[in-house]
């Protein structure tokens, strides 16, 4: 449905800003070589920190921004292709006929619901422009999709927060576009509005089945809503999978910071086969799995997501695999779990257990590690 | 390190990214040279140019050449004054003062008229613009009358309770006083505009963090609208430092002399010596240019500080005074009871006496609407009215529909060479009006079309002389709009005119209706290069009144004054309620 | 009824004083005249043409073949100085006289002048007459753009003062103090009076005003005062004087009592507030009376040449009653007070360094001398 290829887009070399940035730097790439497919019917979601280039990779895919090079195309048609000397193809934004919800909502504060919704049928080139009627019923439609047809008639900005965010929505979906841009629409509400939007619009882009691109840097968003993440940084992908195999298997140590915590162990592999992996750490063997098999004697580092991590004060005995030993430093309850900090070694280690096991600190415990859960990041 | 990102407000990323409001790429711009939006962004950038380079090419060939090629002697002429050293002092201590006062009379108006709940909306607001309507002639007369050590009406009030004369208008703070309340409309009109667009949530919040009303306008308010604040401070200095009504009338009588006279006296004799006016003119270029500079790198693209109307919830809506409201209320009528009921009475008094006299019962005995009839049975009168009707108008029209744009190229767009739009739509505010006039005859003179002697030549000169304020307004709203509100129309499939048109217009709407009434009402009184440019049958108004002034009846001119502060007092309250109609509008 | 009594009390001495330097100079010697504007190249024109042809003509003879002449033409284009109800009452007059509608030109002269030089330099012919100042009458002379089309008959009856070689005077603006009746019981006799310190703080300067300024100086000059004689005079003027811009607002302060004494308004702005009933006077006059002279003459380039004979000879004959009327002092009339004229030429050559002169002499300080008077 959606393609790009080799996307770079820089800020600072150009001509342009030549004055204040060319002393301290060449070009800042904003994108870097960014590749990946959407499929049709998918939710797909970029996802980083600040800076990292999720929005200029959409704003590109919006046109509001022009790529250096690369191609973007959606469906067969081509919305921008350029190799960086030959031909530049590059659709306006106004013709390419994308849906886009913006972090602010972009509400226009001189209209009404209605006006909002309706304006991108009635900007239409005359041939292709519905009729008042056609336009009327398309609005009220969509309006009534996002539960607000009693607010229809109302000045825009009159509306509550999550109405005005259905607005955005609303006024994105009435063209009926092959694909829809969100960029971050989530973040300007309160935590329970958001929670609840979120799944509102999971069952919205489930029902209408419409491929999208979401932008964000909420890693839980992320999680929850998407078909397929690709996490950036830098201007680059670093890992792009479904939200499972990222969250289990990140791909490097900054994807499995960035999503959710973690802990960082650090060690040497000793032996490998078939993907069964065998680490060396300072606190000792760990048995672990993992898709990418490592030659033996790679430095690694091995991460475990703290709900990978159980607790008990009593060890599964002498031999048990993948058993540490370590003593609680300090917990934390969070009504849905308890974090624990167990000193292991020269390490902390972070544990989220069950909120029916509590140990307070100073208690010696066992640490017993699920190997289908730690996963392996290897040290370039 | 994640979750506590969802800042709403501005993120690190929007502000590093240096072109993210771009509202189109750069290649389409110049891919589709055909387009209607690369017609209005080169013909109004043309327009800009021509209209800034005819009387600025016209000034300088006047004061760097002479018949013999390059000359510089025009600088020694116009500098090399024993008394230049002293003149600039009075000028700058002259026009800093004004400034000062005028910012801090109008930004006061401004906020309480739109951001608080006043009563008699409309009428503030009319009332507010009243020193710009009356001519400064008038004005500064009407002060005499008033806070004359000699005869000033104020003085033989209050001389029972403060002495004899407390007041003494003659004085650099009566000229500061004067100029100051006299321009004080510039900057109502400009910072009315930037609080229409501004959303109280803004202010609600400091408030509710715990900020007093005081830390609240000083941190949150003034900070942002800061763009107009330059640019008003950027108008009256130089409007000030040209201004010579005031200073000629009020400080001359004790030889407080400012450089304008300088440029008065070599305009005056013959032949004339547009190279020393042009020498002078050169200084108050240079400070036009820095000011230009220094306000567009404050409110530059790319800063999202200013954008006020963003697409959330962003509601017009008055504050509540609370417990100041009795002291407000009474602040406003005794701030409009000196600076406009007196003047005003001054005048009206003026007008229905055949000579002026100091109040008595022998003078109420001998009123008359003599001045009046006067003024009906003018020959022109009529015609002159008509004819500055039409100029206001079509010149306001004009000016606000070509800056609208013009603040786009500014503000918005990537067009290389953008901040030369702006320089160049701020030159002829430093370019001495008869200069203006000559320029635009020299030209007019030669060119195939029948413009000289119609008045088109008029309409010109007007839009040519009113394209700095124009200017000023439109940017400064530009700078309010947030760019997502004009990418996301893009995103609709809206074009760029249909944009332009549909969402930014309405929402400039505010600066747009300011800058309509501020050149609506100032063509009336353009003078300057009207009186070179004009010819039998397009006579305008502010003819009438210089042949009033020159020649005849200082009485008469009181009438055509007060008879003009009603007309645009009431075209004033028009303007404002369609304004109000359109765009942004308040609960 | 104040027509008579301005007139009757206002007649030439025969002796009246000339500071005029030989009367008209010497204009084409004139080095200033830069450029060649308009049609000297190319011979003359059609209008210069008639004008020589008229100007064998007097008396009834040639009014009628003017009006004859006027009839087959367009109207009438006048760029004028003259106030409003001065030009009103002149057109009106005319148009009654020979059913022609003048159209005017009002401005200030230096804007009348502008206006000339602009359009004949662009060879554009916008006015057939201009009247107005004699300082921007010289500088057209100098541009060599007008023809004398006056009828010789009636230039002879113009003072010496008001003959030059391409224009001739209509009208003379009368510089005399004026003062306010309820402040000054005493008022000046002679100009020197107004150095008397009993009128410090009463006194106002006009700020425009050197070229009262220089036929005062030079009046004393050729009275046999010594230059420093004639400085500590305007020294002691100065000293304790207000500086104020443009003469009604001169006179409208002076009635208001914002001070008692006018160095050099126009007579007949005061005479008009003293009509209308305010405390003003300016009689009797100071001698002699600064007078300025205002012309007129023909453009060489007039699209209408017969009818702009037409309006000077009759502007010179009948209009001269018409401007009485509206309170100018007709160049032809007899004036009983002592005259003096500004010469023209001299304001033209040294204007501007008189102006900056006059600018420099703000309340306070002495005014620098003078320039050496050119012989």
């Amino acid at each position: 449905m959606l393609r790009i290829d080799n996307l770079v887009k820089s800020f600072g070399g150009e001509k342009s800003r030549g004055k204040k940035n060319a002393a301290s730097n060449a070009a800042v790439f904003a994108v870097n070589n960014v590749t990946f497919e959407v499929k049709e019917g998918e939710l797909f979601t970029l996802l980083g920190p600040s800076g990292c280039g999720k929005t200029t990779t959409l704003r590109s895919i919006a046109g509001l921004e022009k790529p250096d090079s690369g191609t973007i195309a959606v469906g067969d048609r081509v919305m921008f292709s350029s190799s960086g000397n030959g031909r530049t193809v590059n659709m306006p934004a106004n013709k390419r006929g994308l849906g886009m919800v913006f972090q602010s909502y972009a509400i226009w504060p001189h209209m009404t619901v209605f006006d909002n919704v309706a304006f991108p049928l009635q900007v239409r080139q005359r041939s292709e422009r519905p009729s008042k009627k056609v336009i009327a019923e398309k609005v009220e439609r969509v309006l009534a999709t996002m539960q607000l047809s009693e607010q229809s008639g109302r000045q825009a900005t009159k509306l509550s927060g999550g109405q005005q965010q259905r607005l955005a929505l609303a006024r994105a979906l009435v063209i009926e576009p092959p694909l829809l841009l969100l960029d971050e629409p989530l973040s300007n509400l309160d935590a329970k509005l958001r929670e609840s939007l979120r799944y509102e619009l999971k069952r919205l882009q489930r029902e209408l089945g419409i491929t999208s691109v979401y932008v964000t840097h909420d890693q839980v968003e992320a999680l929850a809503l998407s078909t397929q993440i690709a996490v950036m940084e830098r201007g680059g992908v670093v890992q792009l999978g479904k939200p499972r195999d990222i969250y289990e298997q990140p791909a490097n140590k900054f994807v499995a910071e960035f999503i959710g915590t973690s802990n960082f162990i650090p060690g040497t592999v000793a032996s490998q086969r078939a993907g069964r992996h065998c680490v060396e750490t300072s606190n000792g063997i760990l048995y672990l799995e993992s898709a990418s098999q490592l030659p033996v004697g790679s430095e690694v580092v091995v991460s475990i997501r703290p709900e990978a991590v159980e607790l008990s004060t009593t060890s599964r005995g002498e031999q048990a695999a993948n058993e540490w030993q370590g003593k609680v430093v300090t917990r934390a309850f969070l009504g849905d779990a308890v974090d624990h900090v167990v000193a292991v070694g020269e390490h902390e280690v972070r544990a989220r257990v069950n909120p029916s096991v509590s140990i307070e600190s100073g208690t010696p415990v066992y640490l017993q590690l699920d190997p289908s859960k730690i996963s392996l990041v290897p040290v370039n | 390190m994640t979750a506590n990102l969802a800042d709403p407000a501005v993120t690190p990323e929007e502000l590093r990214r240096p072109d993210d409001d771009t509202p189109e790429p750069r290649a389409a711009r110049w891919r589709w040279p055909l387009t209607p939006k690369m017609f209005i962004v080169a013909g109004v950038a043309a327009a800009i140019g021509y209209l800034a380079l005819v009387p600025l090419g016209y000034l300088i060939w006047g004061t760097f050449f002479d018949a013999q090629g390059l000359d510089l002697g025009s600088f020694q002429r116009a500098y090399g004054d024993g008394r230049m050293g002293e003149l600039w002092g009075n000028s700058l201590a002259f026009a800093g003062g004004a400034a000062l006062l005028s910012i801090t009379v109008g930004t006061t108006l401004a906020y309480l008229n739109v951001r608080t709940a006043v009563p008699f909306k409309a009428l503030f607001f009319a009332a507010s613009i009243v020193p710009l309507i009356v001519p400064g002639i008038l004005y500064t007369v009407s002060w005499i009358f008033l806070a004359s050590p000699q005869i000033g009406l104020l003085n033989a009030f209050l001389e029972p309770i403060f002495g004899a004369a407390p007041f003494n208008i003659f004085t650099i703070w009566g000229m500061i006083w004067v100029e100051g309340l006299h321009s004080s409309p510039i900057v109502f009109l400009l910072m009315v505009a930037a609080f229409r667009s501004m959303d109280p949530s803004l202010e609600e919040s400091a408030l509710m963090s715990g900020a007093s009303r005081m830390q609240t306008l000083r941190k949150v308010t003034l900070p942002l609208v800061r763009p107009a604040l330059l640019s008003s401070i950027l108008v009256i200095l130089i409007t000030s430092l040209e201004s010579f009504e005031v200073p000629a009338l009020l400080g001359l009588q004790n030889g407080i002399y400012v450089f304008t006279s300088r440029i008065y006296f070599v305009l005056r004799s013959y032949p004339q010596d547009l190279g020393a006016a042009g020498a002078l003119a050169v200084s108050l270029l240079a400070v036009a240019v820095i000011g230009v500079a220094v306000t567009r790198l404050l409110a530059g693209k790319g800063s999202k500080t200013y954008q006020t109307v963003t697409g959330k919830g962003f509601r017009p809506r008055p504050l509540d005074l609370g417990k100041w409201k009795p002291v407000v209320g009474v602040g406003i009528l005794f701030y409009f009871f000196v600076t406009v009921v007196g003047p005003l009475l001054v005048l009206l008094y003026a007008a229905l006496l055949p000579f002026y006299q100091a109040p008595s019962w022998e003078a109420f005995a001998s009123f008359t609407f003599d001045n009046f009839a006067q003024v009906f049975e003018m020959n022109s009168a009529a015609r002159a009215l008509k004819n500055s009707l039409i100029l206001g108008l079509s010149s306001a029209a004009i000016v606000m529909s070509l800056m609208a744009v013009a603040a786009w190229i500014s503000v918005r767009s990537t067009i290389p060479g953008r901040g030369i739009v702006e320089q160049l739509s701020f030159v002829p505010l430093v370019i001495p009006g008869i200069v203006l006039g000559l320029s635009i005859s020299f030209v007019y003179l030669r060119f195939p079309l029948p413009i000289y002697g119609t008045i088109l030549i008029l309409l010109i000169a007007y839009c040519t002389k009113y394209m700095p304020y124009g200017m000023r307004y439109a940017s400064t709203s530009m700078t309010q709009i947030s760019a997502e509100l004009e990418e996301s129309a893009m995103v609709s499939g809206a074009s760029w005119w249909t944009t332009f048109r549909r969402v930014l217009l309405p929402l400039l709407s505010p600066g747009i209706t300011a800058g309509f009434i501020y050149i609506l009402v100032v063509s009336f009184r353009e003078l300057s290069s009207s009186i070179l440019l004009y010819s039998p049958g397009n006579e305008v108004l502010s003819i009438l009144i210089w042949e009033q002034f020159e020649n005849g009846s200082f009485n008469v001119l009181a009438a055509i004054g007060v008879l003009m502060v009603l007309a645009l007092m009431f075209m004033v309250t028009v303007a404002y309620k369609l304004g109000a109609k359109v765009g942004l509008r308040e609960d | 009824m104040r027509k008579p009594r301005t007139l009757a009390r206002t007649a030439l001495a025969a002796g009246a004083v000339m500071v005029l330097a030989a009367c008209g100079g010497n204009p084409t010697a004139s080095p200033a005249a830069g450029d060649a504007v308009g049609t000297e190249a190319s011979g003359p024109t059609e209008a210069e043409q008639l004008y020589e042809e008229i100007a064998g003509l007097s008396g009834q003879e040639r009014r009628d073949r003017l009006v004859e002449l006027a009839a087959e033409e367009n109207g009438l284009n006048l760029y004028t100085s003259m106030n409003a109800d001065m030009v009103d009452a002149v057109t009106e007059a005319f148009e009654d006289e020979f059913d022609i509608e003048p159209s005017v030109y009002r401005a200030g002269s230096e804007t009348v002048l502008q206006r000339v030089l602009q359009e004949q330099d662009a060879g554009f012919p916008g006015n057939d007459v201009v009247e107005t100042n004699a300082t921007e009458l010289m500088a057209l002379q100098q541009e060599d753009v007008m023809a004398q089309c006056a009828s010789p008959e009636r230039i002879q009856e113009v003072p010496e003062a008001g003959q030059y070689e391409d224009w001739v005077a209509t009208r003379f603006n009368l510089f005399a103090p004026s003062w306010n009746t309820d402040i000054i019981s005493d008022p000046p006799e002679v100009w020197e009076d107004l150095a008397d310190p009993k009128y410090d703080g009463q006194l106002a300067l006009e700020l425009g005003d050197y070229d009262w300024y220089m036929a005062l100086t030079n009046y004393w000059l050729d009275q046999g005062k010594t230059q420093e004689e004639v400085d500590q005079l305007w020294a002691d003027i100065v000293d304790g004087a207000k500086v104020v811009k443009g003469h009604t607002v001169m006179a409208e302060l002076m009635s208001a009592g914002q001070y008692g004494l006018a160095s050099s308004n126009y007579t007949y702005i005061v005479e008009a507030a003293k009509a209308a009933g305010a405390p003003l006077e300016t009689q009797p006059y100071v001698n002699p009376i600064i007078a300025r002279p205002n012309g007129g003459s023909c453009m060489k380039t007039a699209e209408n040449p017969a009818t702009a004979m037409l309006f000077m000879d009759w502007l010179l004959t009948e209009g001269q009653e018409v401007l009485a009327a509206a309170e100018a002092t007709p160049s032809t009339a007899e004036v009983e007070a002592e005259l003096i004229a500004v010469d023209g030429q001299k304001l033209l050559d040294e204007g501007s360094e008189w102006s900056q002169r006059y600018d420099a002499g703000e309340p306070g300080r002495p005014l620098p001398a003078p320039p050496q008077t050119k012989e």
